[in-house]
């Protein structure tokens, strides 16, 4: 079709165009001819009404049932066999592929950016940078889920926290009433002015400077004069001249100011979408790359005007990704990703897997991470995250590869692979230990996992009252395998349509016990059958070939880890605009081979990123406003 | 000063915005009855959650006759306190579509608000406030904790059902509609927040005796801020402010408590205990890995709380949907991984352990609260202790006769130790009657309600 991946802006109107015609010469008939008697105003079975569907098709909210209707009707579950008509294969068709271009639909919209609390990692990190302290100091607030899914609310417990972290910040670098200031005091505060002088002034001087690297902004001078009322409070109460800076600093670190990304320019309120301005892009930039405030050199940049040129803001993108800074990313986006957050409390069968020690756990991420890392700072392809002639490991984790007898010592290195079953994510053993039971392997959840968090595919869950494997009928599977059980799956016409796909990829993996060692045979001492076939007569034998299969999906992996990672850099899932934006990006990176630096500047440099949305497109403001 | 009347709560919702009115402390709850001889405890709201549901032949008493003398297997650690408890058959869930395939990301998220997610913008949340916090909002000003909020995993499960945002999977407390609560799960945290950061409980938490007047200034701030934003970043800030003038509430709270401390200590009868109450509980901190230790000291942190009304509102997620196990019970399968049972007499053994071990927990709180004796009675007949799950029966999603254990007497509102084998009602009904026991006046049905169910209450 002529609207595959290749959406440049000239194109855009035409393709809209043609995607509105289509809309209404066919895909609308289509719906009031098959759909709508059950599923509009007058009738909503199963709560569907496509009415607003139909009269807002590029909207968001229309999303979702868009997606649902295409599920369906691409399977032949709707319309129901017992209704009057049926489509025809053609007309399926024609749904199917207007479906693919519905993204041509949305306005060009960047998404609001709302202002965003820190994660409780960025607060920590970024107390560390102003104050030197650890940012374990943070520990106590609730955990979160970062990026895409972050829940940017805050409530009591949040705030109290913030007031008591806050108190134990200054209790930590500055010194006790009446002792002399510590070095970090003197740096924060400078010298007490000598008596007679105007303590305020000098006041206003040091509050300005707190702020400026606290808000990650200069002050406005209303804002400096609320600050300087907490002085005033401090004085009134007959506090010392360095007591009430202390006041006035705790007042900033619980200010939205600092617990927040705010902008440092009032909006042009008379726009819908204007762009971040330098100090925010600074921050935004900042925490995505390194979880933590700018440094002295974004500062400068957003000084002089100079973040918003592409040029500048791709260095930034290169100087900042090879600061140990950036191992952020794999702490907030690639431990997310890989499924890895939860592997430290996981549990294990303790008898059968006695391995699964606080150490082989820690080492296992570690692997993970440092792979990452690597890819990340030496710029390499988004594919060698599935097919790779390197690890990291240390004596623990080289137990489970067998090579514990030239790998000792509990020190991470980088170790070549000879075995190329090895090598990349999926044969990773903190990857196949978290897609796994406590007790055994799962194939489906390994090809959900890879399916899903490699391929970019969705799978919908199991429906209820099918019963997963244990749960057949025991004398007729006891002597199964587990993938001859597992295949029972595919006997089941309502679980086929799924297992037909997710199982194979799930088999060939089957060579890796529950903790990511090596076997031949399966816990019922049966061999191991890693033979499979994926759609397209795609054949393999081995994890080398399942794994070799996969990474010749480039475009398809590649687009899978850019709306993960645009989605995690935005912290809102993606929605009709961003389609477009993904698909530009994709045309860029493939010119080079889809390397992972170029990626993450694209991402930095694309519309989504460095501009918002202040008020609903759908709603003008009026000029009396 | 001793107030001589007790006030009608309900004319003071309105008065409750910023400012905290103090002297409701001596009224409200803990009020001197006519003599001055007893006080009159105030009623206190917990709810406890259990996700996937149970194993209903295993959990419904056979009849009303015999739910006191022979209960069944699941309610067994509960037979010390049956008598104080209330068992409902008949409450339906939420329907939940249009989001079937959704079932464990809303269970939770629909237990407290009895309302579906709003369907159009459900990558953000947007559901209700729940139940819980409605009761916060009315009598939270009164302790220095306006609610209490606990769980024993973090609330950072990722998995996407159905477009919904992933918050909903593992929350239940929500603060507005697009607020959620999030719950503490360190107890070492709990008691430092009870109580500062000392082990003796008894001790408060000290407070700077300018933050108040700081956090004033800085909220002065916070709206010149917000004056100059857009409209969605104002809805931020509004967030920003709630929860900052919480903070200031809790502090005026515990200056007031501070107060009366230092008045006890020189010999002043405090209003709010008799002297015949038991004294506050202690708290071990387990040091093993043990689940049913832990999720005990969260109970036990509950009970104390309430005990010493340091709040009134507690919500405590025993467990989120997603991946516990249960060493302890034998096994190490995960919870989720069971409930799909089929009727197969090894994973529903298994679902029926867990869902026991569960009830002994609440068990092991209500009968400590039965144990600790305040006012006339003990502190569990002051009480309302919810426990239950967002699913009936796990092993096919159905939500037709929800689960709920009702423990306590709510100050003599709940008419307990019966079996009502024929309720009619959803969860709304329920949560929208409890509240209206524990003396909330609830301005409008929670949720899906359209009624008070009124075998629950006890008739004077």
């Amino acid at each position: 079709m002529a609207v595959s991946a290749t959406a440049q802006e000239p194109d855009f109107a035409a393709l809209q165009a043609q995607t509105k015609k289509v809309f209404e010469d066919r895909v609308t008939p289509f719906f009031k001819n098959y759909c709508t008697d059950c599923h509009g105003i007058y009738r909503m079975e199963g709560g569907i009404n496509f009415a607003p569907t139909l009269a807002a098709p590029g909207a968001s909210s229309s999303a979702k049932s868009w997606k649902q209707a295409l599920a369906n009707i691409k399977a032949h579950d709707m319309p129901p066999d017992d209704a009057k008509k049926q489509p025809t294969d053609e007309e399926r068709q024609m749904f199917v592929e207007w479906m693919q271009t519905i993204k041509f639909l949305s306005p060009k919209d960047p998404g609001a950016f709302v202002i965003r609390r820190l994660t409780k990692m960025e607060y920590g990190n970024t107390l560390r940078d102003l104050f030197g302290v650890d940012p374990a100091i943070a520990a106590e607030l609730p955990e979160e889920v970062f990026g895409e899914g972050y829940l940017n609310t805050l409530s009591p417990l949040q705030s109290e926290q913030y007031l008591s972290i806050a108190n134990e910040v200054l209790n930590r670098v500055l010194a006790p009433k009446d002792e002399p200031p510590t070095e970090m005091q003197k740096r924060l505060f400078g010298d007490t002015p000598s008596s007679g002088s105007d303590l305020r002034a000098a006041a206003k001087s040091v509050a300005s400077q707190l702020a400026r690297s606290a808000y990650r902004r200069p002050a406005s001078e209303a804002e400096l004069e609320r600050l300087l009322l907490v002085f005033d409070l401090a004085q009134a109460n007959k506090l010392d001249y360095q007591s009430s800076l202390r006041l006035v600093l705790k007042a900033i670190l619980v200010s939205p100011q600092f617990l927040f990304i705010t902008p440092a320019k009032e909006p042009e309120l008379d726009h819908a979408i204007v762009p971040l301005d330098d100090y925010q892009l600074a921050s935004r930039l900042s925490y995505l790359l390194w979880a933590t405030m700018p440094d002295a050199e974004l500062f400068a940049l957003a000084d002089a005007g100079k973040l918003q040129e592409q040029s500048v803001l791709q260095a930034q993108v290169k100087r900042m990704l090879a600061d140990t800074r950036s191992r952020a990313l794999f702490d907030g986006f690639g431990a997310q990703w890989l499924g890895l957050m939860g592997l430290e409390s996981k549990t294990f069968d303790t008898e059968m897997f006695p391995q699964m020690t606080t150490e082989m756990r820690a080492a296992m991420v570690d692997e993970a991470r440092l792979f990452f890392d690597s890819i990340v700072r030496e710029n390499r392809s988004v594919i060698e995250f599935v097919e790779s002639d390197y690890t990291y490991l240390n004596g623990t984790l080289a137990a489970l590869y067998g090579m514990e007898n030239t790998i000792t010592g509990p020190e991470m290195r980088k170790v070549q692979l000879e075995d190329t079953n090895r090598g990349g994510i999926l044969s990773m053993p903190g990857i196949l230990a978290t897609t796994s039971f406590p007790n055994r392997t799962s194939p489906v959840k390994r090809g959900v996992w890879v399916l899903e968090q490699v391929l970019g595919e969705h799978v919908p869950p199991a429906p209820p009252n099918v019963p997963p494997l244990e749960k057949q009928d025991k004398q007729a599977v006891e002597n199964l395998t587990l993938r001859m059980r597992t295949e029972l799956h595919r006997t089941n016409p309502v679980c086929a349509n799924c297992h037909k796909i997710l199982d194979p990829i799930g088999f060939g993996l089957e060579n890796f016990d529950a903790i990511g060692r090596w076997r031949d045979q399966d816990q019922t001492g049966g061999a191991i059958d890693a033979a499979g076939e994926l759609p397209g007569e795609k054949r393999f034998s081995s994890p080398r070939e399942l794994k070799a299969i996969i990474a010749e999906r480039k475009d398809e992996l590649a687009r899978n880890l850019t709306r993960k990672l645009l989605a995690y850099a935005l912290c809102r899932q993606l929605e009709g605009y961003d389609e477009i934006v993904v698909d530009q990006l994709m045309v860029t990176i493939a010119k080079d081979g889809y390397r992972m630096q170029n990626l993450i500047s694209e991402i930095v440099t694309s519309y989504p990123f460095v501009n918002r949305r202040i008020h609903e497109l759908e709603v003008p403001k009026s000029n009396g406003q | 000063m001793v107030n001589k009347f007790r006030i009608d709560r309900r004319t003071h919702l309105k008065g409750l915005g910023a400012a905290l009115a103090l002297p409701l402390l001596e009224t409200m709850g803990w009020a001197d009855t006519s003599k001055g001889k007893t006080n009159a405890p105030p009623v206190r709201l917990g709810f406890m959650y259990m996700p996937h549901g149970v194993i209903p032949d295993q959990f419904w008493p056979a009849n009303a006759e015999s739910f006191l003398t022979s209960p069944p297997p699941a309610l067994e650690s509960l037979k010390p306190v049956l008598d104080q408890c209330l068992l409902m058959k008949g409450i339906s869930g939420v329907p939940i579509l249009p989001f079937e395939g959704a079932p464990h990301a809303l269970e939770l998220s629909t237990w407290l608000t009895a309302q579906l997610p709003d369907a159009d913008t459900r990558s953000q949340i947007n559901i209700a406030i729940s139940a819980d916090q409605i009761a916060a909002n009315f009598v939270g000003g009164f302790t220095s904790l306006r609610s209490l909020e606990l769980a024993t995993m973090p609330q950072t499960h990722k998995e996407n059902q159905e477009g919904l945002n992933e918050g909903y999977y593992t929350h239940c407390s929500f603060r507005s509609p697009t607020q959620p609560v999030p719950a503490e799960t360190n107890p070492r945290n709990v008691l430092n927040r009870l109580f500062g950061k000392t082990d003796q409980p008894g001790q408060l938490a000290k407070v700077d005796p300018l933050d108040r007047q700081l956090l004033d200034l800085v909220l002065d701030g916070a709206k010149d801020l917000r004056r100059k934003l857009p409209q969605a970043d104002q809805h931020k800030l509004d967030e920003y402010l709630d929860s900052v003038r919480a903070v200031e509430r809790r502090i005026a709270a515990i200056e007031y408590r501070q107060k009366e401390a230092a008045l006890e200590k020189n010999g002043v009868a405090s209003s709010k205990r008799n002297a015949s109450d038991s004294p506050p509980i202690e708290i071990k901190i387990p040091v093993g890995e043990k689940r049913s230790e832990y999720m005990q000291v969260m109970c036990d942190l509950n009970v104390l709380a309430f005990q010493t009304d340091i709040t009134r509102v507690s919500t405590y997620i025993g467990s989120t949907p997603n991946g516990v196990s249960y060493p302890e019970l034998g096994f190490n399968d995960e919870h989720h991984s069971q409930t799909h049972h089929e009727n197969k007499p090894e994973p529903v053994a298994k679902v029926a352990a867990i869902t026991a071990f569960n009830i002994a927990q609440f068990a092991y709180m209500v009968k400590k609260m039965a144990s600790l004796r305040e006012g006339e009675g003990t502190l569990l007949d002051n009480c309302i202790m919810m426990w239950g799950s967002g699913l009936e029966d796990g092993n096919n999603h159905s939500r037709n006769n929800l689960p709920f254990i009702i423990a306590g007497k709510g100050g003599g509102t709940i008419n307990s130790g019966r079996f009502l084998p024929d309720t009619k009602g959803n969860q709304g009904d329920l949560l929208s009657t409890i509240l209206a026991c524990a003396g909330i006046p609830v301005d409008r049905p929670v949720g899906i309600a359209t009624k008070q169910i009124t075998e629950m209450i006890h008739h004077l």
